[in-house]
């Protein structure tokens, strides 16, 4: 019964565009993190166990495999979709 | 067209010489405000994380009661974890802070997290609005910056600010208002600011007494010794402002010397003052005060400057020999509180052989220019039973109680009554007199003064001479009356001390007939000489 901790939506694009490159640098090893995380979800058998963490504490609260699966996919998209403003943005700034 | 090139580099000059001086400041001061910026961020960081962890606790707790029991990891340790259930869960603990909890629902929870989101919000705006704040400060720094280090048209105007202004001002301030003419400014400056500071109010009854009382004794100045109980009983009666004037000494025992300098009139002042510092003077107005410890207090002391209570007590015994009519004339420094607080308006205390036995002593060391006086020690209640003592039929009668005015009738106060009143008044006034003297420099002073001359006189016609004893004020006059003094045959004999004491004193105011001399009057005059 392995279980795994998955912690989805750590930042969700809350930091301001002041510091991008930070900001870029985070959002890229999140995509990274959540890019394993859904292959990770995704390669499991199916009578395996998944926890979710609660934020900032030490419970893992057992949750259903296909819906973290989903979450993780949808979080990671979110996620791309933020590089790519950032990407695209800071392109226009290049051309202006 | 040559002169304004003169300028400009010399401007630039300046400007150049400015800008190395401002350039390092202003980027530290940037720096510092970025430094600002920079923590507001990390600050606002962490505040966001602990609004993000509220958030999802809040969700937690919002949907926690929704099953009645969850399948968890429990926790054990950082690293190990064992399958568990979770029940109860609509039964949450809250950290209130301090290791206090509190049992609450799931819903009482989510209030309180709302409650901390809420404050962590506010942080969050504040930390928000400094940045803000010292962000603009960043950006007008650094316009400063560029304006230092590329413009040399600016110029530092700066204008120093001279203190002295202020010493002055605060010098003028401790000045009284109607202070006479100051001779010795820095002096008196010093204990000017103390005193006014402290007492200004007695200050300025004493002056106002003081100008009043040098009115008075120029007025009596050429008045001869008969009209003296008149101006006597003017003083006696007035004890009340005395009395002010004997507390005002204790106060303002520094503020003599201030007096002195400004008045230069107060001849006498000058020389009392000038004992001042020794301390002698002050043992005596205490002793003036406190009546009984007055001869306490000289007999420590001792020698020269015993001054005023010494010259009464030669006077006193002076007088003695000559007169027959049965008066008893009691005047020292200690005695008017004593007289006034013990035995009212027309009687005194009488002292004790001890007394006599110390003027006697006194007296007998002539030729030594200090004569040691011996005086009662006062330190316990039986020794003032000792020294206050009546006379009943010539003989010594000790005191059933100091407190009362008068034990007997044939005390010595009555025999005072019988005697006469003008001789009492005089008596009186001279007491006062001392008593006040210092703060006053009243008509009593005339009297002392006056008095002394006698006695002076007197002692003149003995044949054994005594070098003048070393006094303030009344020691200048008597060396500029007689240098010579003669011990008083009355004092050989040192039974009876008190009866020819009582002579002495009618034979003064009946042989008064030198001419009175105050003592700012001879001081003036030894100045003048």
């Amino acid at each position: 019964m392995p279980s795994r901790g998955a912690r989805p939506e750590d930042g969700s694009g809350l930091v301001p565009t002041d510091n991008s490159t930070q900001h870029k640098e985070d959002l890229s090893s999140k995509i990274k993190e959540q890019k394993i995380v859904v292959d990770e979800l995704s390669n499991l058998k199916k009578n395996r166990k998944v926890y979710r963490q609660q934020q900032n504490s030490d419970i893992f609260f057992l949750a259903d495999r296909t819906e973290m699966l989903s979450e993780s996919k949808n979080t990671l998209d979110e996620l791309r979709k933020e590089y790519q403003e950032i990407e695209n943005s800071e392109k226009t700034k290049i051309k202006k | 067209m040559e002169a304004p090139p003169d300028p400009g580099p010399h401007a630039s000059a300046s400007a150049s010489a400015a800008a190395p001086l401002r350039a390092p400041e202003v980027a530290r001061l940037r720096e510092e405000q970025e430094k600002v910026v920079t923590n507001c961020q990390e600050k606002i960081q962490h505040w966001k994380k602990v609004d993000n962890d509220y958030n999802a606790l809040e969700e937690r707790l919002s949907t926690l009661p929704d099953k009645l029991s969850y399948n968890i990891m429990v926790p054990f340790g950082p690293f190990a974890f064992m399958p568990g259930k979770l029940v109860h869960t609509n039964e949450v603990t809250v950290l209130l802070g301090d290791n206090w909890f509190a049992k609450c629902s799931a819903k009482q929870a989510v209030g309180l997290v709302e409650h901390r989101k809420e404050h962590v919000r506010k942080t969050i705006d504040d930390l928000k609005k400094v940045m803000k704040n010292f962000e603009s400060r960043v950006e007008f720094t650094e316009d400063l910056q560029k304006m230092s280090d590329a413009a040399g048209d600016i110029v530092d105007i700066r204008e120093e600010i001279k203190t002295d202004f202020e010493f002055k001002a605060k010098h003028r301030i401790a000045h009284k208002p109607h202070s006479k003419p100051k001779t010795s400014g820095i002096f008196e400056a010093e204990f000017s600011n103390d005193l006014k500071s402290k007492d200004l109010l007695a200050d300025k009854e004493l002056w106002d007494r003081l100008e009043e009382l040098e009115r008075q004794e120029e007025l009596l100045g050429e008045i001869d010794i008969d009209s003296k109980p008149d101006t006597l009983i003017a003083n006696g009666e007035d004890t009340s402002s005395e009395e002010e004037k004997e507390d005002q000494n204790i106060n303002v025992n520094m503020m003599n010397q201030v007096m002195d300098s400004l008045t230069p009139s107060n001849c006498y002042q000058n020389v009392t003052n000038s004992e001042l510092f020794n301390g002698q003077v002050n043992s005596q107005w205490n002793c003036s005060i406190n009546g009984s410890n007055s001869y306490h207090n000289n007999e420590d002391e001792e020698d020269d400057d015993d001054d005023g209570g010494d010259n009464e007590n030669d006077h006193d015994t002076l007088g003695a020999e000559d007169n027959s009519i049965p008066t008893i004339y009691f005047s020292h420094t200690v005695e008017p509180k004593r007289v006034r607080i013990n035995t009212g308006k027309n009687t005194t205390l009488k002292f004790s052989e001890k007394k006599e036995e110390a003027k006697r002593k006194r007296k007998n060391s002539s030729g030594s220019g200090h004569s040691p006086q011996e005086l009662p020690m006062i330190r316990t209640p039986a020794d003032i039973y000792r020294v206050f003592v009546d006379i009943v039929n010539g003989e010594y009668v000790p005191r059933k109680s100091i407190l009362k005015s008068r034990s007997r009738e044939n005390s010595v106060c009555s025999d005072t009554s019988e005697s006469s009143a003008a001789d009492f008044d005089d008596r009186r006034g001279v007491l006062r007199s001392i008593s006040c003297e210092e703060a006053t420099c009243s008509d009593a002073h005339e009297s002392i003064l006056d008095e002394e001359q006698q006695e002076n006189h007197q002692k003149k016609l003995f044949p054994l001479s005594v070098t003048p004893e070393a006094f303030s004020g009344t020691v200048i006059e008597k060396e500029f009356l007689s240098p010579s003094l003669t011990p008083h045959p009355a004092m050989a004999h040192p039974v009876l001390p008190t009866i020819p004491e009582r002579k002495e004193v009618l034979s003064e105011v009946s042989e008064g007939t030198t001419k009175r001399v105050s003592k700012f009057k001879a001081a003036r005059l030894q100045q003048k000489n």
